[in-house]
């Protein structure tokens, strides 16, 4: 019987040299968002890891600027590099995220970035 | 022979006398792949020199450019890659994997200041820092405290760092939670006209960069540190 054979240096193949996100460039799909659309951040199950912080769930936020396309890290943490995706700087509101945050700050904001399957139009 | 004499003549404890658990595991690890040849110790140890001989100088250097020249700033802003590689730092091919590591990607971004906006950078979700620019993280860059509280209660937590800012500066806390790694770069501040680039370098120190400080004239990581005499001296 033959041992099975895992490639379990894909990565480090397409990497080197290019570098990680630079080596899934040209592999999304066209990106459904463009810099200044609202979208909300989608409460989706995760499995083990994910990157889509708990206070970003639910939250509506705006686009600031495609960054790289890249599969996303709750696919990337389980090796599977196939669904390679746009990836959304995105601005939110602190009063959208906290409850009670200051009048007085109302222009504080948090930027962070968020796959493309995390995202809805509002 | 006194009490007081006997204490002395304990042998001095050792500087580490119990290895942690975490500790035990990386060695542990480490030599099993070594064995199973994934890589060689020559490998491990060129892979620690290069980590713990980095530091934030270049970053400093890339921000006092920046400051200089305005072409060069917007090459910052739209790709810090590219831009560090006028500070001598090749995201990509410097590191001794020759693509990062699994935790450092190669895409810097370089967080523009401007007089009604102050970003500070964090990753809430571990600890994911800019470290072939900026060299190892601080401490308290790596606690839950700051990590939780900073995104909550960003103007209470940059306060207990020494900065206050008036109602009229935006906070823009930047969380670094993908494949970007993320500087700061300041307001260059007043009282530096006609500096040189080695000057504007110095003030910019690590927690400007993290953005928890702001860059002022005669203030530097490597400026001396105000001795005090002490409350009760000891009388000799």
């Amino acid at each position: 019987m033959s041992k099975p054979h895992y490639d379990r240096e894909h990565h480090v193949k397409k990497a080197t040299g290019i570098g990680d996100p630079q080596c899934f460039k040209g592999e999304a799909p066209a990106a459904r968002f463009k810099v200044g659309d609202k979208v909300r951040i989608k409460d989706l199950p995760d499995l083990f890891y994910t990157r889509t912080q708990g206070y970003t769930r639910g939250a509506e936020g705006t686009i600031s600027r495609l960054v790289y396309e890249s599969p996303p890290a709750e696919d990337e943490s389980w090796d599977n590099t196939e669904n390679v995706e746009w990836f959304y700087s995105l601005v939110f509101d602190m009063q959208e995220l906290w409850p009670n945050y200051p009048e007085a700050y109302a222009g504080d904001t948090v930027e962070t970035e968020i796959p493309e399957h995390y995202l809805e139009a509002v | 022979m006194s009490s007081n004499d006997k204490e002395h003549l304990h042998p001095p404890a050792p500087v580490v006398d119990e290895v942690s658990d975490f500790e035990v595991l990386e060695i542990a690890v480490r030599e099993l792949a070594i064995e199973k040849g994934l890589f060689t110790q020559e490998d491990h140890n060129q892979w620690t020199d290069y980590m713990h001989t980095l530091g934030p100088a270049p970053a400093a250097r890339l921000v006092a450019k920046a400051w200089l020249d305005p072409e060069y700033k917007k090459v910052c802003v739209e790709d810090g890659v590219k831009a560090s590689l006028d500070v001598g730092i090749d995201w990509v091919n410097t590191m001794p994997t020759k693509f990062g590591t699994p935790s450092d990607y190669c895409n810097l971004r370089v967080m523009e200041d401007t007089p009604t906006l102050k970003h500070v950078v964090v990753c809430t979700l571990c600890s994911c820092y800019p470290r072939p620019i900026l060299g190892q993280s601080p401490e308290w860059y790596r606690t839950p405290n700051y990590r939780r509280r900073i995104v909550r209660w960003p103007r209470q937590v940059l306060a207990e760092f020494g900065l206050q800012l008036p109602e009229d500066v935006e906070i823009r806390v930047v969380d670094s939670n993908q494949k970007s790694r993320m500087i700061v770069l300041p307001v260059r501040p007043e009282g530096t006209e006609g500096w040189t680039e080695d000057q504007l370098a110095e003030i910019v120190t690590r927690d400007c960069l993290i953005g928890v400080a702001v860059p002022k004239p005669g203030v530097t990581a490597n400026g001396k540190r105000p001795v005090r005499p002490a409350v009760n001296p000891y009388k000799h």
